[in-house]
């Protein structure tokens, strides 16, 4: 997933106020929503509680492409539980994730509001393509390369209005140097794009019921 | 006690957690919520402060609370690693040609770098919150009982943001445990040799499906085993847990002014 790997401090307390608001806006719209959804609400909390540890647990891995890549999955998340789910469990995931060190408690905001772009991109795509008689594992690599290519965008739209503390740089060179970051991020999210194709391929296989929330609509 | 297929790199929830359950320390002993607002207020500082020699006698501040309780120094060192190459994977693009005392210069082609004091200076305030941040979380994970943590979380949190987040942390051990067994067996049958790109791709994502299913299966059993005794959707947690002291509040009343020094000034 992409992830605004800066710590406490980066941003003014004025934009991480703001990030967080909206984030936290994003999260009681989902909480609302999920409160809506009568049917199985039992079996839907306990399955995004475990989703939520599996993506955690996935995190810690160390997959041994390119001297070692971590990932969260996001899109995958988003495809599974769908963008309301999905979005409380990144929401929960990124204060895990703060809690460990991996970015900074004052950046759950932004980076909440990167990955519910990341979820939300990556099953409305999968989706969406259900109708282009494509195979699965190419409907999922796709919708989690669109996914993470938008959480990408929406993290360098974060850092470039918010401007990190203490940087003199003009809003031109800091997009340079984001931007060669953002090509570094798509080189990861071309690994993960493959990594869920072949994740939903086998859930297809094995567990289709699974993919009953983003296969809905087919 | 330790996830071993896990990144040595990465903190180790299982020694975080036997730490918090067997920490001794005069820290352990105070009140969940007097560390959160001292987390909070270490957050807030790491926002508005840009003082170099106050960043320094924080974190000097918080290794000695983390010593003194008897947590384990060199892990700490050595979860330290991934913070500090996040900060770096930014910041070394950012922290050239700001104004200032230049230190040295880089020519790439057409392209002039110049590392100032002011833009060296930017990475070294940047690490040390990265460092005072992490350091902080850790201390209050580490020092604080799994039950206390979960009852501040039900307090919190709206339901079922409370819910879906106690659940996930109960579920975390088992499934670090199960990606863990996972992956040893993988590396057991001659997993770790495969060289190739695609089947690597294809055999970690065979695990992480693998993971996916199983743990929907054990959620559906739980939930199964949750709603025959009675589960209606709410997980209440009864623990008390213990008030701010008057003591407390006097070294939360010193972060606050700390705050509010900083916000004015």
């Amino acid at each position: 997933m992409a992830h605004i790997h800066l710590e406490d401090g980066a941003f003014s307390l004025q934009w991480v106020s703001i990030w967080w608001i909206l984030a936290l806006i994003l999260v009681c719209l989902c909480i609302y929503w999920m409160r809506k959804m009568k049917n199985n609400n039992n079996k839907v909390l306990t399955i995004a509680g475990m989703c939520t540890a599996a993506s955690f647990a996935i995190f810690q891995v160390n997959i041994p492409l390119f001297g070692g890549v971590h990932m969260n999955l996001t899109p995958l998340i988003g495809i599974l539980g769908g963008p309301v789910v999905g979005g409380i469990i990144v929401f929960i995931v990124n204060i895990l994730s703060a809690a460990i060190g991996h970015g900074g408690w004052g950046l759950i905001g932004a980076n909440t509001l990167v990955n519910i772009t990341e979820v939300s991109i990556a099953y409305f795509t999968y989706r969406g393509l259900a109708k282009a008689k494509l195979s699965s594992f190419s409907r999922a690599g796709i919708a989690t390369l669109t996914g993470l290519m938008f959480g990408n965008i929406t993290m360098i739209v974060i850092i470039l209005v918010s401007g990190i503390q203490g940087v003199t740089q003009s809003r031109m060179d800091i997009l340079y140097g984001l931007s060669l970051l953002a090509g570094v991020n798509m080189g990861v999210a071309a690994i993960e794009a493959v990594l869920t194709g072949y994740v939903i391929s086998y859930i297809q296989k094995v567990r289709p019921d699974m993919l009953l929330e983003a296969e809905s609509l087919v | 006690m330790n996830n071993s297929q896990a990144s040595g790199h990465i903190p180790d929830l299982d020694l975080i957690t036997h730490y918090s359950e067997n920490c001794r320390s005069a820290l352990s002993r105070a009140s969940p919520w007097t560390k959160l607002v001292a987390l909070i207020a270490i957050i807030i500082i790491l926002t508005i402060a840009n003082s170099v020699k106050l960043l320094v006698a924080l974190y000097a501040l918080i290794l000695i609370l983390y010593w003194q309780s008897s947590l384990p120094l060199r892990k700490l060192f050595d979860w330290c690693l991934l913070p500090i190459l996040f900060v770096l994977s930014l910041v070394v693009l950012l922290m050239w040609n700001e104004p200032g005392v230049p230190l040295f210069s880089i020519r790439f082609a057409w392209v002039s770098l110049t590392l100032t004091d002011n833009g060296l200076l930017l990475l070294i305030r940047l690490l040390l919150k990265a460092l005072i941040s992490m350091t902080s979380s850790l201390l209050l994970l580490m020092t604080t009982k799994y039950a206390h943590l979960s009852a501040i979380i039900y307090r919190i949190f709206p339901s079922p943001l409370d819910q879906i987040f106690l659940m996930s942390y109960r579920f975390l051990f088992i499934t670090l445990d199960m990606v863990d067994s996972m992956i040893r067996a993988f590396k057991s049958r001659g997993g770790g040799f495969i060289k190739s790109m695609s089947r690597q791709s294809q055999t970690f994502a065979e695990i992480f499906a693998l993971v996916f299913i199983r743990a929907y299966d054990q959620a559906e059993r739980v939930n199964k085993a949750m709603e025959s005794r009675g589960y209606d959707g709410t997980y209440t947690t009864t623990t008390e847990v213990q008030q701010i002291t008057p003591i407390e509040y006097l070294i939360l009343s010193a972060f606050l002014v700390v705050v509010a020094y900083l916000l004015l000034f």
